[in-house]
């Protein structure tokens, strides 16, 4: 099974490229990347064979791609892919507007490729636990959701994510697409409203994109929840952020902190005075394992493009909460 | 000076205990429920008044602590008898009864100090001594859980008739408004929703404040967890900095023992560190300044706005539209 990269530009790029490499079945083919001085960074970094243009590394005849560009530069990509003939998994959110989501996945159709949206926390044994304590009826009626995925602003990792025209958004764009798509699978239903404060109160002068964000979510099924998107933990937090989710039943409730398993590292040298180090399985080894048996077993992938498609919908509809300052129904 | 507590509840019994710590003389309390004033008059030595009216003959300080909608009739009546009051949060049931009590209280001469507790917790003082001196920057998102169990109650559970107590959005939630807006300072606008039970009980809200400066903040509260299990958190983010805690972090002291069902007090309170009881330093506080006559740290007007902010997310749920203040 051929596997490629198009692009480093995000930065789990990074991870994925180390979990590929050690993958039974799998090459990695190499990498594309546009800007030169960068790919010869990651070349070298990595060991990974490079390819300057996105039409090079796809002429090399691959299984499948994973799309790793700012979030903007994704149709670009997916529509080359899938004219190649490979099958896609897409970083989120997987795209910054509808009517590029929906040319994606026209161009996936067209081409008779597979598309995978890449929520790795599906993934997570801890938020599968929490899904299945939910479907069980464990937890009774559920009264309402506590949602967290906060980080720092990643901007210091790639400068991109701060920047309007290449990721679209700011925090809620970011972040949202995350806990939304929990929501929808925790359930099996649809987030019909939205109502959202977003603003940059972060960083105000630094960047012109959202770093703070709330917003009350309504799903289908009349569960409420709430969504904090903020890049509010300082860049010397012990950890990028964090993923919590608190689902309070009439029968109990189950807290979860997806990534509470870590040593507390205290290191002179080290890139923050007081650092976590995660323990235990990584997620994200676990969803390309499902790409990768989804092309072998030509299925669909467990997580689709609509999946990726109604999440976007809910960033989206924020943005326009925040704006409108009303609630938008979807 | 003497000091009647009015009331034989769970708080009533708590600031009985509190009272202790004052160097006040707590002289009795006056109930509806004759049983449970003895019992609690046995365990602290005091007399059981027949009534309001007496109670307030026999003392310079009335403690209220019985279910909200009582509060406004026996504010007024104390201040009328030229009475120092404590009362019980929340203030009152609407905007208009509470500034009817404070002008009330103004115009008899006598201190109304509004036991919004949290703010002597010694956590939350903290936080936000540290956020005023600048520590974390300019004030960004803040958020504030305080999810507990439903009121247990064998009879008549006030607190689940919205009519009596404001519901949970109203008397658990106004904790944290008045917190935020310690901290936040006036609000500009509320989005709330709320989750019911099936007998129509508010169980778990989630409100969204904007501040006029800036900040906003998300306020979980519940009456949603099992009996016995109570969580509050704070979460302050600010441009330079942050402040977390959280009542799942382990305390300097962990007991493990087995708990029967029904052991649950029937209302939730919080637990605090192990030497200063909040509620303690609260009435300590509020005793100092009514007998110096040094202004209290917080206002009942404070109290007052707690509770325009909690009607507020009380219109907001009910309407399903974000609401201007």
């Amino acid at each position: 099974m051929r596997i490629g990269i198009l692009s480093f530009a995000h930065l789990h790029a990074e991870g994925y490229q180390a979990h590929l490499k050690n993958m039974p079945g799998v090459e990695l083919v190499g990498f594309s990347h546009e800007n030169a001085e960068e790919a010869k960074h990651f070349a070298h970094e990595y060991g990974l064979k490079c390819f300057p243009r996105h039409q090079d590394l796809l002429a090399e005849g691959l299984d499948g791609v994973i799309v790793c560009s700012e979030n903007a530069r994704h149709l670009e990509l997916v529509e080359l892919a899938a004219q190649a003939g490979c099958h896609i998994l897409c970083e989120k959110p997987i795209e910054t507007d509808l009517a590029d989501a929906l040319a994606m996945q026209a161009a996936c159709e067209a081409n008779g490729v597979r598309f995978m949206t890449a929520f790795p926390m599906r993934f997570a044994p801890s938020v599968q636990a929490v899904r299945r304590a939910i479907q069980e009826g464990r937890l009774g009626r559920v009264l309402g959701v506590n949602g967290v995925n906060h980080s720092e602003i990643p901007r210091a990792h790639r400068a991109w994510f701060a920047e309007r025209e290449l990721a679209g958004g700011g925090a809620a764009m970011d972040h949202i697409v995350h806990l939304a798509d929990l929501l929808r699978w925790y359930f099996d239903a649809e987030i019909t409203g939205v109502y959202a404060e977003l603003d940059n109160l972060f960083y105000p002068g630094e960047v012109d994109v959202d770093t703070a964000g709330l917003l009350l979510v309504s799903l289908s099924n009349g569960v409420q929840a709430s969504i904090d998107c903020s890049w509010s933990r300082p860049t010397w937090y012990p950890r990028w952020g964090h993923l919590k989710m608190e689902v309070v039943g009439e029968g109990g409730a189950v807290v979860l902190d997806a990534f509470a398993q870590h040593l507390t590292l205290y290191a002179r040298h080290g890139p923050r005075p007081v650092s976590w180090v995660g323990f235990g399985s990584d997620p994200n080894r676990a969803m390309l394992e499902e790409f990768i048996a989804s092309i072998r077993e030509r299925r669909q992938p467990s997580v689709t493009w609509n999946d990726g498609f109604q999440a976007l919908r809910v960033a989206l509809a924020a943005y326009e909460s925040s704006k409108s300052r009303s609630v938008v129904a979807l | 000076m003497r000091v009647g507590i009015v009331g034989s509840g769970v708080m009533a019994e708590v600031h009985a205990a509190g009272w202790r710590s004052t160097g006040a003389e707590l002289v009795g309390c006056t109930s509806a429920h004759l049983e449970q004033a003895a019992r609690l008059a046995e365990r602290f030595g005091f007399e059981v008044y027949p009534s309001y009216g007496e109670l307030l003959k026999a003392v310079d300080i009335v403690d209220i602590c019985v279910p909200t909608h009582l509060h406004k009739a026996m504010v007024l009546q104390a201040a009328g008898a030229g009475k120092h009051v404590i009362c019980e949060k929340p203030i009152a049931l609407s905007v208009r009864d509470g500034q009817e009590m404070i002008e009330a209280c103004e115009r008899a001469g006598v201190r109304f100090f509004v036991a919004m507790v949290v703010r002597f917790f010694p956590q939350y003082r903290l936080a936000r001594e540290l956020v005023t001196k600048g520590q974390i920057g300019k004030l960004g998102v803040m958020r504030l859980k305080r999810v507990s169990y439903p009121p247990q109650k064998s009879d008549d559970n006030w607190y689940f008739d919205e009519a009596r107590s404001g519901g949970m959005v109203v008397d658990l939630m106004i904790h944290d408004f008045d917190y935020a807006r310690w901290l936040g300072g006036e609000v500009e606008r509320v989005f709330a929703r709320l989750s019911r039970s099936a007998d129509g009980v508010g169980r778990y809200a989630q409100v969204i404040l904007r501040f006029k400066s800036g900040p906003m903040a998300l306020i979980e509260g519940g009456w949603a967890y099992p009996p016995g299990v109570f969580r509050t958190a704070l979460d302050l983010a600010g441009t330079d900095g942050l402040i977390e805690w959280s009542s799942d972090e382990h305390g300097p002291v962990r007991s493990f023992v087995l708990h029967r069902p029904g052991e649950a007090a029937s209302v939730g309170l919080p637990v605090a560190g192990l030497a200063e009881d909040p509620y303690a330093l609260e009435l300590q506080h509020a005793y100092r300044c009514i007998q110096t006559g040094a202004p209290f740290e917080v206002s009942a007007q404070d109290g007052l706005e707690a509770l325009r902010l909690a009607l507020a997310a009380r219109e907001s749920i009910a309407t399903g539209k974000p609401v201007s203040l």
